[in-house]
């Protein structure tokens, strides 16, 4: 199983340097961009009022989203017991981290001058200024930063007992390097014992924490007055949204692994199966909100939230709405054909398409409301410049090489766990015939 | 010449390592420690293992986390100099959300430093007890040996099925 597993890790095919490096180049171009934008301003981007709130909180909702899943499938499916969480939790969980660091880049980007961001940061200061713990940007800083230190724990606490089973297969500088981040891990009964105790409750915390953060984000909307924003129902809407958009760029990211690694028979159909399965769940808890925000802004008998979901409908963004709509609800329930769910090439082409609906949704509801408000004399469209369009393709570009790098030097399959699945193996004579092994 | 502390048993089932154990058990054997590519919670139970202290340390991280960033919030908004809103100070109900932050954080942050100090980790060196093969498919048993007891622990070892015993040096 060791070298299954770890073969992933013997060194890379020239296609592999030469990816990693187109990648690599973008997102230097991206952060190049970015620094011209610090320096010039943000004039140079599309901003303008009153779509102050545009694509970087886009990227920064629709990045959060993808970082759900990860914990999501690991810690929850681990409290659930559920086997087929063993295949796909590492790389997921990987994905969450990835995706997290890149999210927590966009709220600096979007915020400008960058260089005073530790504002917000609450410590005694001769301004005698403190942040506001009411305020839903705190909340979102705390969640945020807590999420990104529980799931780099989380993630590190699964890779240990693997990285010592990649130090022992290690010669030279490489067995130092995983040697040192093993911690000296020897798998004794003392070391099991505790670590089986400490992955238990980090799953447990870790499971109300991805609700809570998504929640956290929603809040930033759902706390304002703006027609679109100011809504009760948007914390589960966007968890079930988070959850949905993070389950596609599992697809997305696990199909093609599992070909160029030969992981046919870790990631098995099934597992892809299952996940295909419960994005039909969360797709239709996204449709049903859809429905009940359009319900609610006919019920409410408010104009203002009248215009803005007609508009959102039917204005100029109509078509983010639409794509969003056949993406997130329509797509998913293709699904429920089993020759569709068993198909890789369904699987990863609606995967896409739930991810490209999730971007969009977030563009109609940030983006879409912003655009028209109470007063028509406040009336204004966003348009996107070369700038946010480069750095958005650097952030993309940035998740992917973070993940090549992943899959290269990581096992992206948590090694101990699939061969507790194949316990029977490890049994003695009289189990071996029991299970057939 | 080294001190023997005892001898190192090789399974290459995890069956044939319970059946060990029971029986070292039985003798009242001292068994240093075992190897294990798995978490397999019956390792666990012959071994006799009480709960892990790592809750505890969850518990109190997360006591001191929730507790700690309110504070924190109590603090600052008591430091406002400029309280022009009419709104009350102290605003308990948006606080839940740093005290769960809090709780949350500081729990996980214990749980795993009290995890690895309580696995006996970080080490630099690995103990001479150490096979590669503990982290690919072998499961070992090392058992402290007084004098006189080695024939009686080698010979446990070897009827349980150890496809390999050796000496390990102190």
């Amino acid at each position: 199983m060791n070298q299954e597993i770890l073969r992933t890790l013997s060194p890379a095919s020239r296609h592999y340097y030469l990816v990693v490096g187109l990648l690599f180049l973008v997102v230097m171009a991206g952060a190049v961009i970015w620094y011209y934008q610090i320096v010039t301003g943000l004039g140079v981007t599309g901003l303008l009022h009153p779509t102050m709130w545009a694509p970087y909180l886009v990227q920064f909702v629709f990045w959060i989203g993808i970082a759900h899943s990860g914990t999501l499938i690991s810690a929850i499916l681990y409290l659930f017991r559920a086997r087929w969480r063993t295949a796909i939790a590492r790389s997921s969980e990987a994905m969450t981290v990835f995706a997290v660091m890149i999210a927590g880049l966009f709220p600096f980007i979007h915020l400008g001058r960058v260089w005073i961001f530790y504002w917000i940061i609450p410590y005694p200061n001769q301004r005698t200024l403190w942040p506001d713990f009411q305020s839903p940007l705190i909340f979102d800083f705390l969640a945020i930063s807590t999420y990104l230190t529980v799931s780099v724990l989380f993630w590190f606490t699964g890779l240990i007992p693997d990285l010592a089973a990649v130090r022992d297969r290690s010669q030279g500088i490489r067995r130092k390097i995983y040697g040192f981040f093993s911690l000296g891990w020897t798998g004794t009964d003392r070391q099991w014992h505790h670590y089986g105790t400490a992955y238990l409750l980090l799953a447990g915390l870790a499971t109300p924490l991805v609700i809570s953060v998504h929640s956290v984000v929603s809040w930033d909307f759902a706390l304002a007055i703006i027609p679109g924003y100011h809504s009760t129902i948007f914390a589960p809407y966007f968890v079930a949204g988070a959850i949905h958009s993070g389950l596609a760029m599992v697809l997305t990211l696990l199909i093609p692994l599992r070909r160029i690694f030969r992981f046919e028979k870790i990631i098995t159909l099934k597992d892809l199966e299952s996940i295909a399965k419960t994005t039909i769940l969360t797709g239709l808890i996204i449709g049903y909100s859809y429905i009940i925000e359009f319900f609610m802004a006919w019920y409410s008998g408010n104009i203002f939230e009248k215009q803005t979901f007609l508009f959102r409908a039917i204005g100029h963004y109509g078509l983010m709405f639409w794509i969003m709509v056949v993406g997130n609800v329509v797509a998913p329930l293709l699904f429920f054909c089993k020759k569709i769910r068993t198909s890789l090439g369904w699987l990863f082409a609606l995967a896409i398409l739930i991810n490209v609906g999730m971007w969009t949704e977030r563009f109609a509801i940030i983006i879409g409301s912003m655009a028209q408000d109470f007063l028509p004399y406040n009336w204004g469209f966003y348009t996107p410049r070369w700038v946010e369009i480069s750095i958005i393709a650097g952030s993309f570009c940035l998740f992917l090489f973070l993940f090549l790098l992943f899959a290269k030097f990581l096992p992206s399959v948590s090694i101990a766990e699939v061969k507790e699945d194949i316990t029977p193996l490890h049994r003695g004579k009289g189990k071996r015939d029991h299970h057939g092994a | 010449m080294a001190r023997n502390p005892g001898l190192l048993g090789i399974f290459p089932y995890l069956d044939d390592l319970l059946a060990a154990l029971r029986n070292l058990k039985e003798a009242r054997s001292n068994i240093l420690a075992v190897f294990s590519p798995i978490h397999f919670s019956e390792i666990q139970v012959i071994m006799g293992y009480k709960p892990s202290l790592v809750r505890y340390f969850a518990l109190i991280g997360g006591i001191l986390g929730g507790t700690g960033l309110v504070s924190l919030a109590v603090y600052a908004h008591l430091s406002f100099r400029l309280n022009t809103g009419g709104k009350p100070v102290l605003a308990w109900i948006p606080f839940v959300v740093p005290f769960f932050e809090g709780t949350v954080l500081l729990a996980v942050i214990f749980t795993v430093v009290a995890w690895v100090l309580k696995g006996r980790l970080p080490r630099v060196r690995l103990t001479s007890a150490y096979d590669p093969r503990f982290s690919e498919d072998r499961f070992g048993v090392l058992v402290a040996c007084k004098d006189g007891e080695r024939d009686t622990i080698l010979k446990i070892l070897k009827d349980a099925g150890a496809e390999e015993v050796r000496d390990v040096a102190g």
